[in-house]
């Protein structure tokens, strides 16, 4: 069995309507009892997402993981407020979600930066446009922000790693790694407490991989906000975690949809876990979680399976 | 299998070769045989009745007895003149105007055997709110530029006193399948010149009224039939035959047209869609040469050579002959009695009254 | 280089050198110059006046008479002794041009707004249901055979010419925009949003600057359709203008005129369309396509 891990948190589904919230202090995000379905062809429905309830506190590193296809970015669109769920109700911050809006910050796969801006203009967009509209940048007071703004989106910038030089670069000039560590700063510019990020690094090659999540992790732990970060790479998410939440249907009909099927805080959060550090206790536990991932717990002969391929991933 | 289907379609092939061979040989020798010539014309009230000549066989009678053939095409009005003097059409209907402004100044030497009518009436300045000539500088005036249309309002104006005012005139030239509707539809567009059916189609509306028409004019918008002079000298002859052909075609034709006879007049009105009565009243007010002794009088007469000279210097003066043209006289024009309106060596449109006479003295 | 084969015309991968390019792509110019002097030549012999394919004699006097002369209904005589410069400003070419230019830009001007429409039909779903469907369904409507109820509606001067190239072009021009807006992804909508953004700043500062790039190159291409109604419009009506000028020189077959007035206005196009890409450029250096 897996050692120094505390088993999984069930998580109590809570039936009736909430009235009184949450504690807004603890909880960062809440999401209450959300079911989502998509409509098929000919009247049918397929459900995704199927009663789904956490409540994520402040400062904790979430890291969504399941197979693909099991509806993590659906439920990250949902926190975001890109989409509505069929029932239930997301808070964010002590508010619901209605729209997207600027509780949270959010870093997708692709398509994070605007093409038509250098990267300090993508910096500061973001303190600008919350400051001054699209009409308010004809007040007076606009240029002296722009210039202090100007000053900390260096400031930003060079804490990414990124040279002052390439602040005057368009995105398309910039490699994938270095585009989404603009990304992380532009989110980062508007100092929102709830950091969204779908696949982030999934597109980028293992080495610059490897440093943003190093990158992200300081940034973490330098401010503790909310993060939660949607991957289908169990060592990332073991590297990066506090709390590990797997996704995860039981059957493959289009009426049953995805489940919490494993919810488990990570020791050692502050440094993350990796194969170098924690060897063995390490692989048992990318050994585990995948299991859960793949919604076949009680099935041995997958078990062995899963365990050869969970140590292929994590290498 | 698949060679039997290759020689069999080889020799399909063949055969069709040999046929087309055949055919063309045929045909060139027919081609041979009997010269062709076409005649364009297009829709006007004064020229509908070729359709007739064409449709009752009076025309191939014609041609027949004079052993040439003869095809009439029907045109746009333009398109017509362009084919002519592009030399794609032998004969074609035209206004002495056009007759002198295009194929003549485009160096393109014509002769006029037939003059067919003059309009009496078909053209007219129409307008609202009884405006009157003195009034007319400054308003909008629609019509076709450059042709009759501007030409009677000139010279309306010019019979009206107001010739000083010629220059403040503001023309908007209007495609003439948009007038009625462009006129009818703008009360701020006071006056418009065109020409029927157009002009019934206006003045079907009571709020406005004709000031001025070609029947002040008259004989100085004439029809004629035009011939290229060097189809009509062709050294074997055939050009002389086809001349007298058409006349004396076009003398039957309009001979039963003014006896009233009804085919006659359902053919020519069925030309341009036009129901009889339209078609009716567009002749009253075109003046049809019924006789060849009138046309041929009105041709000899000193008279056409006053109006010619309207004509010429109005083209002249719009620049309707062209960059390279520096003088009315540069394209001259020789009458029947051998005068010369113009330069001697630049000789264009010939007005011949050989064909009309000869039918008036039955020698056709 | 290797030796030039004659298969090299078929095969994808062979390269023809600098000069060879050059020189091949002048090469159908100089056949449609060479086949025109042909003709003119054989017609000239046939007819020395002939108007259809004027001469070079006829064509520099054409051209003189278009740059150097006053149209013919205009009042204004050059006294003698006026400069060159004093009668080019009074030429027919220049009151042509000047006319028909600004109907041309203040349809292009009209476009603006319909450029706006598109934006929101595109990104505001409440736009899109209202207007979609029935520019779809406009798009369709062929727009010269609207001119009766446009000459009703707006007169036969200015504005039902310029009503015609918008009515013509506007729809089209609002459904591509439509489509470029909804080619943006989903991501940079959401992720504006998330920076405090509010729907203004959003369709203008983020949808907006990112399309305008192709809504210029669509414009490029809407640039000859414009020309086109402007053409049919002053043919069918008008007092002045490119069109109006080559619709009455084709009653005398002024071909010495046409043909300068043709190869101009291809240069005037040609010269919007350049300055549009240049200006393309310029602005967006970020733009690759
Ligand atoms: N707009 C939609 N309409 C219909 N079905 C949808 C829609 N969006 C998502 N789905 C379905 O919902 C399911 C979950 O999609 P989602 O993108 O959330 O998966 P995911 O877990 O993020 O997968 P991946 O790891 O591949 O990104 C998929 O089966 C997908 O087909
Ligand atoms: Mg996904």
């Amino acid at each position: 069995m897996v050692s120094g891990v505390s088993a999984p948190v069930k998580v109590a589904n809570e039936t009736g309507t909430v009235v009184a919230m949450p504690s807004p202090a603890a909880t960062s995000i809440h999401v209450d009892g959300v079911s989502m379905c998509y409509p098929l062809a000919k009247k049918k429905q397929r459900t995704v997402l199927e009663n789904i309830s956490l409540e994520i506190e402040d400062g904790e590193f979430v890291v969504l993981l399941g197979e693909t296809g099991c509806g993590k970015s659906t439920l990250l669109r949902m926190i975001l407020g890109q989409e509505r769920p069929t029932s239930g109700k997301v808070y964010v911050s002590g508010k619901a979600v209605e729209r997207v809006d600027a509780r949270s910050g959010y870093v997708p796969q692709k398509y994070s930066l605007f093409p038509d801006r250098t990267v300090l203009d993508n910096l500061t967009m973001g303190p600008e446009t919350s400051k001054y509209h699209i009409l308010g940048r004809l007040m007076p007071g606009f240029r002296s922000f722009r210039k202090q703004v100007r000053k900390e989106a260096m400031r930003q910038l060079e804490h990414m790693g990124l040279r002052p030089t390439d602040a005057g670069k368009y995105p398309h000039q910039l490699s994938g790694g270095m585009q989404q560590r603009v990304a992380i700063a532009q989110a980062l510019m508007m100092k929102n407490r709830v950091l969204l990020m779908d696949e982030a690094f999934s597109a980028l090659d293992p080495a610059t991989r490897a440093s943003l999540q190093r990158l992200l992790k300081t940034v973490w732990n330098e401010s503790k906000p909310t993060i939660v970060f949607v991957t289908h790479n169990t060592a990332e998410a073991l590297y990066l975690g506090t709390r590990l939440i797997v996704l995860a249907r039981s059957s493959h009909e289009d009426h049953c949809g995805s489940k919490v099927a494993l919810d488990m805080k990570l020791p050692g959060n502050e440094a993350g876990m990796s194969l170098k550090k924690n060897g063995q206790e390490f692989l048992d536990l990318v050994d585990y979680v995948e299991r859960f991932s793949r919604g076949n717990r009680h099935d041995d002969q997958a078990l062995d399976e899963s365990a050869v391929d969970g140590e292929e991933e994590a290498v | 299998m698949r060679d039997t289907q290759a020689s069999k379609s080889r020799s399909l092939l063949y055969a069709a070769a040999a046929f087309l061979l055949l055919a063309t040989c045929v045909s060139s020798q027919a081609k041979a045989d009997v010269p062709t010539f076409t005649v364009g014309w297009s829709v006007y009230a004064g020229w509908n009745p070729y359709f007739y000549m064409q449709k009752s066989g009076i025309l191939k009678k014609w041609a027949d007895k004079y052993g040439i053939a003869i095809k009439v095409q029907r045109f746009d009005y333009a398109a017509s003149l362009d084919a002519f003097v592009a030399k794609n059409i032998d004969a074609c209907t035209m206004t002495n105007m056009e007759a002198f402004d295009l194929p003549a100044a485009a160096g393109v030497d014509s002769t006029a055997i037939i003059v067919g009518d003059y309009s009496n009436g078909n053209d007219a300045i129409i307008v609202r709110n009884g405006l009157t000539f003195d009034k007319l500088p400054g308003q909008k005036i629609m019509l076709v530029q450059k042709t009759v249309s501007e030409y009677l309002l000139e010279r309306g104006m010019v019979l009206n006193g107001q010739q000083a005012n010629l220059s403040k005139l503001k023309l908007i030239n209007t495609s003439d399948s948009d007038i009625v509707a462009a006129f009818m539809n703008n009360k701020s567009n006071p006056v418009v010149v065109t020409w029927k059916p157009l002009v019934s189609q206006i003045l079907a509306d009571k709020s406005v009224h004709s000031i001025f028409d070609s029947s002040k004019i008259p004989g100085e918008i004439l029809d004629l039939l035009v011939v290229r002079t060097e189809v009509l000298n062709r050294p074997d002859g055939s050009g002389q035959k086809f001349a007298k052909a058409v006349s004396g075609a076009w003398y039957e034709t309009v001979a039963q047209l003014a006896a009233g006879q009804a085919n006659a007049i359902k053919y020519s009105a069925g030309a341009s869609g036009d129901s009889v009565e339209s078609y009716k009243e567009q002749l009253k007010t075109t003046s049809l040469f019924a006789t060849p002794k009138s046309a041929a009088d009105f041709t000899t007469s000193p008279t056409i050579k006053q109006k010619m000279d309207l004509v010429r210097q109005f083209c002249f003066a719009h620049g309707l002959l062209g960059q390279g043209i520096k003088s009315a006289d540069d394209v001259a024009i020789i009458y029947p009695d051998g005068s010369i309106q113009g330069k001697k060596d630049r000789v264009r449109l010939r007005f011949n009254a050989t064909y009309m006479q000869a039918a008036q003295q039955g020698k056709l | 280089m290797a030796a030039f084969s004659p298969f090299d015309i078929v095969d994808i991968q062979a390269r023809p050198n600098r000069l060879v390019a050059q020189a091949l792509s002048c090469l159908l110019f100089l056949i449609c110059i060479g086949l025109y002097m042909q003709t003119s030549i054989n017609r000239h012999k046939e007819n020395p006046e002939d108007r259809v394919t004027p001469n070079a004699t006829q064509l520099a006097n054409g051209i003189h008479a278009s740059v150097f002369e006053p149209a013919e209904e205009d009042d204004y005589i050059p006294a003698d002794d006026a400069s060159k410069w004093e009668r080019f400003k009074h030429s027919m070419i220049v009151k042509d041009t000047v006319s028909s230019g600004r109907r041309f830009l203040i349809s292009l001007a009209l476009l603006i707004p319909a450029v706006v429409l598109a934006l929101h039909i595109g990104l505001f779903p409440w736009f899109g249901a209202g207007f979609l469907r029935f520019v779809l369904f406009f798009d369709k409507i062929v727009a010269l055979s609207l001119l009766p109820i446009l000459f009703i509606v707006f007169g036969i001067d200015e504005w039902s010419k310029i009503a015609l190239i918008v009515i013509g072009v506007a729809p089209t021009m609002i459904l591509d925009v439509t489509q470029m807006v909804k080619a943006v992804p989903q991501e940079q909508i959401v992720k504006a949003f998330t920076l405090d953004a509010n729907n203004f700043d959003v369709a203008y500062r983020v949808v907006f600057r990112q399309v305008l790039p192709q809504v210029i190159n669509s414009l490029r291409l809407n640039l000859k359709p414009m020309m086109l109604f402007l053409f049919a419009g002053e043919m069918i009506a008008a007092s002045d203008g490119l069109a109006y000028r080559i619709a009455i020189m084709r009653r005398h077959m002024g071909m010495d005129v046409i043909l300068p007035y043709v190869l101009w206005v291809a240069f005037l196009l040609f010269a919007i369309d350049l300055s549009l890409r240049l200006l393309n450029r310029r602005m967006h250096p970020w733009f690759q396509a």
